[in-house]
């Protein structure tokens, strides 16, 4: 291990040592605020240490053998960071409320966030299994966190079940491509047309994309989705949208860019077939759900499978459009995302249960003008609607899309939008409603994350009106990683 | 700097509106036509510094959206001879109505909406003159569209003007139609709708000219007319009057309405491209020039009166684009400007005075009574008239010569445009005789103030020293090198310059001295007929409700089912039919998602198998 080993790789030593930090801490003594406190410490200092690793690299640094750290993986490691920051910020006072002891959540919240970082830098087998068992793991715990509730412990044992599913699926693929290539680095997976191996080769990297298909919750693997979005405490639930999807999302472009999986017909057409049932299936299936968590959960079913789009073209569309498409919609999708499930979370806080029934928002412009102008720009932003951040997000991956001819994913991109539109001009419509006499009354609202949800707010907006600073952001990233 | 003057009204509009009439009078006042004002102060700074340069073209980008591949849309101003002029009268004239307004306003409900409205008007107008891409310039034109109707509606309580202003949109919504084909036209085959770039595009590309130029060009006269209340869509304007009179000299007198005249101008590389479409657009101004000179002859309410003349004068602009008189064209638009804002600000003074009576036949006896509104007025006629000296003549007088020498019509093009001046000073005369001598048959109750007389003044002064600046400013300034002073001694520029003259004498004779009657004449059969046709605006609307109107009204009757909506329905219901067969899946048991995961798995594992 080289110093420049040491310090590219230091942002992750940051947030490992971090975590001992606060284990040790939490054990000593238990204090929310101070738990919370070493959370967002190490978190901030890790998001510093990444200026330091960014120092040491130039396109890209091989760590290991194992890890590739480029400013792509930086640009994904910060997205990570703040999102944990968030929901770091959002869970002290929906945990605070509820239960006591409630300090071990953020170690969690600090493994699964190490566990990401690792996903998404992995260019082996091997760190992308570990990753995603560091993430998963996690998970399991964040989930079933309110202990004593039902519902939280029903969604974890489901997702803990459905996802050892889809983790043998990934191992077992994995079997199978090492036994026909030899070799579990991603830039040497390769089999020549002759081979005798080469149905092997296939059949594994099939049941690879199956996994990859589940974590993403693309259709037909996304019947979890709901159940766990539903049951899960709404900031955690905020944190698998976009974290651990974030992650696998990273994971797949390297993948695909480095093992050109993509360029074999039969894995190409199961994958479109993935995109375009995610896209039409998931906006069906949101069309008169009547929980907000659930309308959230196959609304990011739908817009994983239009993300997909920009993946597929990897092949045919150039390269740099190909990755800003992918970091841009990332991006954006994280921040309307935190924002959707810090509203729930934010009138959940003073009540027993999540607040998640959308009939529970009715008339929210007339009872509190600031959350339903976020929550409107978050439905405007997920229909696609320009002005807001979702817009230019879609707009590039439809670019994208006419850009390497994908004509049958545009087609599925627009019908499913269509559909989409209705569903999330319902939610508006239901906060502009007039409240009826003898309704119940809005669960009373924190105050101490109204300040992140109104930034996320403003954010979706600003970067909507003027998206030209991220753009340039993300093209120089891109071309500094050599594209 | 430039972005500044779209920007101030914009800013005024959005205060008003966020405000919703909570501020005191005086402030909505000062800050609804402040706003204008410091428009029009830094509309001349910045034109100042252009004019400086000698380069005659500056742009300015405001804000690029996002840019993805070729795909960058930005917002871009583009300033140039034509758009300064256009700016300097939007503000400039624009400022002088909306400080007149803030004293015709005074007693009238929505206060506060009213200036909001008409900021928001100067806003979208600002943003259709300087925008560099046709597509802004779009945005501004329904923009403006959407102020008119607003502001035509204003009395809201009555439901008379709610119509008008609905007929307003509809029928100028026919002309935007036809523009946006226009648009979308030319976008497939030149790939820009970036103005200058388009411009150059279709001169290189079509040289020799082609049929989709001339259907490009068509297309956007169609928008054009629409939007300038020329035939055959010219029957909203005279309805349009029944918004408060600021607006229809701001709105359907000074700017809106030349919209159309800008939109040709803008375009003339492509209108010059070999091809029929330079001959329409003279025809069109020539018929309606010559069709409302005759209908303003026989009208009664004199807002009317001035409504028709307007849609008479811009067919005067429509007729100069036609021949290639451009300068010409636009002098005439700016000199038009200054006269009809002040035509419709002095008789808005006379209506107000009278409490708010706007038929001509019971006003009389008022020059000395209202001596300001009188005196402008008359000047304002004069210029109308284009009687030698004031602005009017100086435009008219050029369009006139340019269309005698216009090679293939040029002589149809002189007698009409003629026989129409003939008539616009008979009317003029008609329009000051009986409004302001005669028997006084209501007592006026004049209350004006400077904020009132004021603008009228500086409006005067505009009105007969106007000509001086066309030559000043504008000549050297236009593409085709200007306005020329020259003077002619031919017949026929003797007789262009005599017969508003001979209009002016006749009309006095008729309603003056009373040496001509023609009573008898009015009583007989023929004579009613006449008027009654002409009244009518040559029985355009009545045709329209007859062709288009009624037989829409009886289809909508016979589908009041709404048989189009069928297949929208049906989309949501099936929709709605699969989203609840969809849902089905979604059971809550591991069991069942376990079961459909392998399920998938392998349907993926076919996939590839077959496909390998």
């Amino acid at each position: 291990m080289t110093l420049t080993d040491l310090w590219v790789s230091f942002p992750l030593i940051v947030l490992v040592g971090g975590t001992l930090v606060l284990m040790i801490g939490v054990s000593i003594v238990r204090t929310h605020k101070l738990a919370l406190g070493l959370t967002l410490l190490t978190l901030i200092l890790s998001v510093a240490a990444h200026d330091i690793a960014l120092e040491n690299i130039t396109t890209g640094y091989e760590l290991f053998g194992l890890l590739n750290v480029s400013g792509i993986q930086v640009f994904f490691n910060v997205l990570f960071l703040l999102g944990a920051i968030v929901t770091a910020l959002f869970a002290y006072p929906y945990f605070n409320e509820r239960m006591e002891r409630c300090e071990e959540f953020y170690i969690l919240l600090l493994t699964a966030t190490a566990g990401a970082m690792v996903v998404a830098a992995a260019t082996h087998f091997a760190s992308f299994i570990l990753g995603l068992e560091i993430l998963s793991i996690s998970l399991y715990a964040m989930i079933a966190y309110p202990r004593e509730s039902h519902q939280p412990l029903e969604a974890a044992a489901k997702y803990l079940v459905l996802s050892a599913v889809a983790s043998s699926a990934i191992l077992m693929g994995v079997a199978l491509v090492y036994a026909a290539s030899g070799t579990m680095a991603f830039a040497e997976l390769n089999i020549s047309p002759e081979s005798g191996e080469r149905s092997y080769f296939l059949l594994g990297q099939a049941l690879i994309c199956v996994g990859i298909a589940f974590k993403l919750s693309l259709v037909p693997f996304h019947m979890w989705t709901p159940d766990v979005y539903q049951g899960a405490p709404a900031v955690v639930t905020g944190y698998v949208a976009t974290v651990s999807k974030g992650a696998v999302i990273a994971l797949l472009i390297n993948y695909v860019q480095a093992t050109e999986v993509l360029s074999y017909t039969g894995v190409f057409y199961a994958v479109v077939f993935v995109a375009v049932a995610s896209m039409i299936v998931g906006n069906l299936l949101a069309l008169l759900q009547t929980n907000l968590k659930r309308l959230l959960a196959y609304s990011s079913i739908a817009h994983l499978g239009y993300l997909l789009i920009a993946v597929l073209v990897v092949n045919t569309a150039r390269p740099e459009l190909v990755l800003e498409t992918v970091l841009l919609y990332v991006a954006a999708y994280f921040i309307i995302t935190l924002a959707a499930f810090g509203i729930v979370n934010l009138t959940s806080e003073h009540a027993t249960e999540d607040n998640e029934q959308m009939e529970a928002y009715t008339g929210l412009f007339w009872r509190n003008p600031l959350l339903a102008s976020v929550l409107t720009a978050v439905a405007l932003a997920l229909a696609g609607i320009p002005l807001t951040v979702g817009f230019i997000a879609k707009f590039y991956v439809f670019a994208a899309g006419v850009e390497g001819t994908a004509w049958a994913l545009v087609w599925a991109l627009l019908i499913g939008s269509a559909i989409g539109v209705f569903y999330y001009l319902r939610l508006i419509y239901t906060m502009v409603k007039q409240v009826e006499p003898g309704a119940a009354a809005l669960p009373q609202v924190g105050t101490q994350s109204v300040v992140a949800v109104t930034v996320l707010g403003l954010l979706i907006v600003v970067l909507g009106v003027y998206p030209t600073p991220m753009i340039d952001m993300i093209r120089t990233i891109v071309q500094a990683s050599g594209f | 700097m430039l972005w500044l003057v779209p920007a101030l009204p914009l800013l005024g509009s959005v205060v008003l509106l966020c405000t919703e009439g909570r501020l005191p009078k005086m402030v909505v006042a000062v800050v609804g036509s402040g706003s204008v004002g410091l428009a029009a102060i830094c509309a001349l700074y910045v034109g100042m510094n252009v004019v400086g340069t000698g380069e005659w073209q500056y742009t300015e980008t405001l804000w690029t959206w996002m840019a993805v591949g070729d795909f960058n849309p930005s917002i871009t101003l583009y300033l140039d001879g034509l758009a300064l002029v256009m700016t300097g009268v939007i503000t400039g004239v624009g400022f002088l109505i909306h400080l007149y307004a803030t004293g015709y306003m005074w007693e009238e409900e929505g206060y506060s909406r009213f200036f909001a409205y008409m900021n928001l008007f100067v806003f979208a107008m600002l943003m259709l003159v300087l925008g560099d891409n046709l597509l802004t310039l779009f945005l501004g034109w329904e923009g403006v569209g959407l102020c008119s109707y607003l502001l035509i509606g204003f009395f809201h309580t009555d439901p008379a003007n709610g119509y008008a202003a609905r007929k307003a949109f509809v029928v100028t919504r026919v002309g935007d139609t036809l523009m946006a084909l226009g648009l979308f036209l030319l976008f497939r085959e030149i790939g820009t709708l970036e103005i200058q770039a388009a411009l150059e595009g279709a001169t290189a590309t079509w040289p020799e000219g082609s049929g989709i130029n001339t259907a490009i060009c068509l297309l956007l006269l169609g928008g054009a007319v629409g939007k300038s209340a020329q035939v055959p869509l010219q029957t909203w304007l005279p309805d349009a009057m029944a918004g408060p009179t600021p607006v229809s000299a701001l709105i359907h007198a000074a700017t809106m309405v030349t919209a159309g005249v800008y939109l040709i101008a803008r375009m003339q590389d492509m209108f010059l491209l070999p091809g029929p479409a330079m001959h329409w657009v003279a025809f069109v101004g020539l018929v309606t020039l010559f069709i409302s000179a005759f209908t303003a002859l026989v009208q009664t309410d004199i807002k009317r009166i001035l409504a028709f003349s307007t849609m008479s004068q811009i067919g005067y602009m429509f007729l100069a684009l036609g021949v290639g008189a451009w300068s010409a064209g636009i002098f005439h638009l700016m000199t038009h400007a200054f006269f009809k804002a002040l035509l419709f600000l002095a008789s808005g003074s006379v209506i107000l005075a009278l409490h708010h009576e706007q038929d001509i036949f019971k006003m009389g006896g008022l020059w000395n009574k209202l001596k300001i509104p009188f005196v402008s007025m008359l000047i304002g006629s004069l210029a109308l008239a284009a009687l030698p000296g004031t602005s009017g003549f100086f435009s008219k007088d050029a369009i006139l010569l340019t269309a005698y020498n216009e090679a293939s019509y040029g002589m149809l093009f002189w007698i009409g445009a003629v026989g129409a001046a003939f008539m616009t000073s008979l009317y003029t005369t008609r329009m000051i005789l009986i409004t302001f001598f005669g028997e006084v048959k209501t007592e006026p109750h004049d209350h004006s103030r400077i904020n009132m007389w004021g603008p009228l003044l500086v409006l005067c002064a505009l009105s007969i020293g106007g000509g001086w600046l066309g030559f000043m400013v504008l000549a050297p300034y236009m593409g085709d090198g200007g306005v020329a002073v020259e003077f002619h001694a031919e017949l026929i520029a003797l007789l262009t310059l005599g017969v508003p003259l001979l209009g002016v004498l006749i009309g006095y004779l008729i309603w003056g001295n009373h040496a001509i009657s023609i009573d008898k004449f009015a009583a007989s059969n023929l004579g009613e007929r006449l008027r009654q046709f002409f009244f009518g605006g040559w029985g355009f609307d009545w045709t329209y409700d007859r062709v288009f109107v009624n037989p829409f009204v009886r289809l909508a009757q016979v589908n009041k089912s709404d048989f189009v909506d069928l297949m929208f329905t049906s989309i949501a219901s099936l929709t709605t039919a699969i989203h609840l067969l969809v849902k089905q899946t979604q059971t809550g048991q591991l069991r069942w998602y376990a079961t459909n995961m392998v399920v998938g798995l392998l349907v993926v594992v076919l996939i590839v198998i077959v496909q390998a």
